[in-house]
């Protein structure tokens, strides 16, 4: 029996298979979309992963890796299959300060990461806004993002290597590709697989020197409109800021009320916040056009943070801006759109629009320097006629951005919840083409099955095996 | 030895997909800039040229991205770019009589990597046709997308033996407001250390590049040196300006216009030295599902069985 063989590797504690215990294993942070896995298996060595991964394929049985929960696209639930949990492998094997990379387990917490280079000068750039409690391991699974990748890249720039555990217990050294070596650059396609590819036994991360100076700018706006063309105004000018992010005036207002209140004026209809880094010299320059510009796009006041405590409380009221909007109604639904920064305008009026016309509470916090949108909307699920505006309203958002050229997703992946707008983005051919990328790694779909791509797109390849040359 | 040309992507695919049938290998070309001597393709196979899928299909300069077709040149790229005062900072070793598409497939690195990413940090999304005549995307023109697995990656510096590329949107960069080059004399007491360690730092420069013996001599410099490439705004490169001088006295201002003798000279050794290899079980299976019957660019990568 599956339960008492992985017991045996990982300890009675460790395997999970009670109701009650599974519980808080049905969902991520995706709310209202809810699986029960049949086992959760949480593994504290590596050996002890590739033991379980063993024994799994023996039995047949699927698995879903699964980090912190902190995802947002249904990615890491697992319906009728077995939770892989890897959180407990925590350690931070490495970290050469002189080469600025670190080895980290996968279930090393972001955060932490960061906190483990903070006295060498050093800290890991990508910074998703759930980065105290997601893992470095979910953060490969995703090619997370966060507000400071418009500057420093996204998770797929920062990773150097990893060591992977295939389903069918294939252990491969994966690595970015080097000046001095050509080859496939399957570190690349592992990176966002969502846990489709198999397990990172480990990761090597480059870590990136902290700035010499940091300067936090909130600029205010009396239209959405005015916002959105200085945003682009700014980046048409060649500055690139660490970060640019937006929030408008149902998002001010909540994270206000919340216990994260930064200080954002209530009136207004967007703040943008600005942060440029880097070395100390030319940095006033930046400030001054951020400044001009915001001004010439309307701003009616633009405020630099006066010191260290100041940046901190104008980034935590948008870093928890999700967890303040959250307070304000049972459930909250999250997308994650990514549009061209020059159609931000246009598309932020129709998305105001969609909101009113359906009747829900449509608000906005998002990477405005890279055009990605999080249009989300507080309600209450129990409500049906509510949550039937609210899901008509997102799919009619998230219509709007495929239509203007953009993306179903920028940073949280498309696990379950976007799969149904996976054939408006691409056509069979390139869908099939995906498969069989995953085929490569997992030909026997074992890891997260039925995630990213519908299975109707993916042709049976068994015609063309046979011909190998 | 048969040259096919090829103007657009419906008849390529059905070039391919023929070619696939009978089991015909195929020579990927499009500019026919790299040396053949150094990479060649097994003999006997039918040459594709590609240079003719050319064209710049969308670039908007307020969202700093552009997708063009693979037979583009570096230099037209350069010069549409240039206008609108941003780049495509790829600028590979080599020459910008290249291809876009080339330099995508081969992932070729240039002096401004460093600073400005590699082809796979700045590539959006593409367009190929694998080795069973299938046109595929992947990826997108927005600037941050993570829907799908990554074809992007996949397909950027598989050197044409997944698929051949036919169109890549890329992320571009503003031209810095000044951006200047110096001439720094490698002449020993620990300036290699100190440049290093600019490199490493707050004024690191957009490009850095060592120069010696016969080298030095191609590129024009009179003796073994480091070019130094600095960009910013004003009061960045003011600063970078000093630091410079302060890890070597005997920095001195050069002709920008170096860069593009300096790439052309490092680009033989850069291709001698780079070895490639389908020689895991994991290669061999991408493989095999990509071009199953091995008729694109067959035997430019070592491949064991």
């Amino acid at each position: 029996m599956l339960q008492r063989e992985l017991e045996a590797i990982v300890g009675e504690r460790n395997v999970l298979w009670r109701a009650s215990e599974l519980l808080v294993y049905e969902n991520d942070a995706l709310p209202g979309y809810r699986r029960r896995p049949r086992l959760a298996v949480f593994p504290g060595t590596r050996d002890e992963v590739i033991a379980v991964v063993a024994a799994l394929w023996r039995a047949g049985m699927p698995f879903v890796p699964r980090g912190a929960g902190t995802g947002l696209s249904g990615g890491a639930v697992a319906d009728d299959i077995v939770v892989l949990g890897l959180q407990r492998l925590k350690q931070v094997l490495a970290l050469n300060a002189g080469a600025r990379t670190a080895t980290v387990e996968p279930g090393v917490v972001n955060a932490t990461l960061t906190k483990a280079a903070t006295p060498f000068g050093l800290h890991y750039a990508p910074d998703p806004s759930s980065q105290t409690a997601c893992t470095i391991g979910g953060n490969v699974a995703e090619n997370a993002g966060g507000p400071h990748c418009l500057k420093y890249g996204v998770t797929l720039n920062h990773v150097l290597a990893a060591t992977v555990l295939l389903p069918n217990g294939e252990i491969i050294a994966l690595e970015a590709p080097r000046a001095d070596r050509a080859g496939y650059d399957l570190m690349g396609a592992f990176v966002g697989s969502e846990g489709c590819f198999g397990v990172a036994l480990d990761v090597t991360v480059r870590l990136t020197p902290n700035p010499e100076q940091v300067v936090t700018l909130l600029s205010v706006f009396s239209s959405l409109d005015d916002a959105a063309r200085a945003v682009s105004a700014v980046i048409a000018e060649g500055v690139l800021p660490s970060a640019f992010e937006m929030m408008d005036n149902p998002t001010i207002r909540a994270v206000e009320a919340s216990i994260y209140a930064a200080g954002y004026p209530l009136d207004a209809a967007a703040v943008l916040l600005t942060e440029l880094d880097g070395a100390a010299a030319g940095i006033a320059e930046d400030v001054q056009i951020v400044e001009r510009l915001s001004r010439a796009c309307g701003a009616t006041d633009v405020r630099t943070a006066t010191d260290a405590a100041d940046r901190a409380r104008l980034w935590q009221g948008r870093k928890k801006a999700f967890g303040a909007l959250g307070r304000i109604a049972p459930d909250l639904v999250v997308q994650d759109a990514v549009v061209p920064r020059t159609r931000l305008a246009p598309i932020l009026a129709k998305i105001a629009e969609i909101g009113q016309r359906l009747n829900v509470r449509l608000c906005n916090v998002f990477h405005a320097g890279d055009g990605n949108l999080h249009p989300c909307i507080p309600y209450d699920a129990s409500d049906a006629d509510e949550s039937a505006r609210v899901h008509a309203a997102m799919k009619e958002v998230m219509e709007l951005c495929i239509a203007e050229g953009g993306s179903i997703t920028g940073e949280h992946g498309v696990g379950s919840d976007k799969m149904a707008y996976m054939d408006r983005l691409f056509a069979t051919e390139s869908l099939d083409a995906m498969c069989r990328l995953r085929d490569a790694f997992d030909a026997e779909r074992r890891a997260n099955p039925g995630k990213v791509i519908p299975s109707r797109h993916c042709r049976e390849w068994m015609s063309v095996r046979g011909v190998e040359a | 030895m048969t040259t096919t040309s090829i103007t657009n992507v419906r008849d390529l695919a059905d070039t391919v997909r023929a070619a696939f049938e009978d089991g015909t290998p195929l020579r990927i070309t499009t500019c026919g800039t790299w040396p053949e001597s150094l990479r060649s393709v097994r003999s006997g196979a039918t040459t594709l040229d590609c240079s003719a899928i050319t064209g710049i299909v969308e670039y908007i300069p307020g969202d700093l991205t552009l997708t063009a077709r693979a037979g583009t040149t570096l230099a037209e790229l350069e010069e549409a770019t240039a206008r609108h005062g941003q780049w495509c900072p790829l600028s590979p070793w080599g020459t910008d009589a290249g291809s876009f598409g080339a330099t995508m497939a081969t992932a070729t690195r240039g002096p401004l990597t460093t600073a400005l990413g590699a082809p796979r940090d700045l590539a959006l999304g593409i367009e190929c046709v694998d080795g069973t005549g299938a046109v595929i995307r992947g990826g997108g023109r927005v600037v941050k997308n993570v829907a799908g697995f990554d074809l992007t990656r996949l397909m950027v510096g598989s050197w044409g033996t997944l698929a051949i590329l036919t169109e890549i949107s890329v992320r571009l960069r503003a031209r810095p407001a000044v951006d200047e080059t110096w001439s720094v004399p490698l002449d020993g007491d620990g300036v290699t250390e100190r440049l290093h360690v600019l490199r490493q730092g707050v004024y690191a420069p957009l490009a850095c590049e060592m120069f010696h013996g016969a080298a030095a001599r191609a590129v024009g410099l009179s003796a073994d040196a480091a070019l130094v490439r600095l960009g910013g705004n004003a009061g960045f490169v003011a600063a970078a300006r000093s630091a410079l001088r302060t890890a070597s006295t005997n920095a001195a201002p050069h002709d920008p216009a170096v860069w593009t003798r300096a790439r052309e000279v490092h680009a033989a050794p850069v291709l001698q030295t780079l070895a490639g290899a389908i020689d895991r079980p994991l290669d061999r299976r991408v493989k095999a599902q990509f071009d199953p019957r091995h008729i694109l660019n067959p035997g430019l990568f070592a491949e064991s069985a």
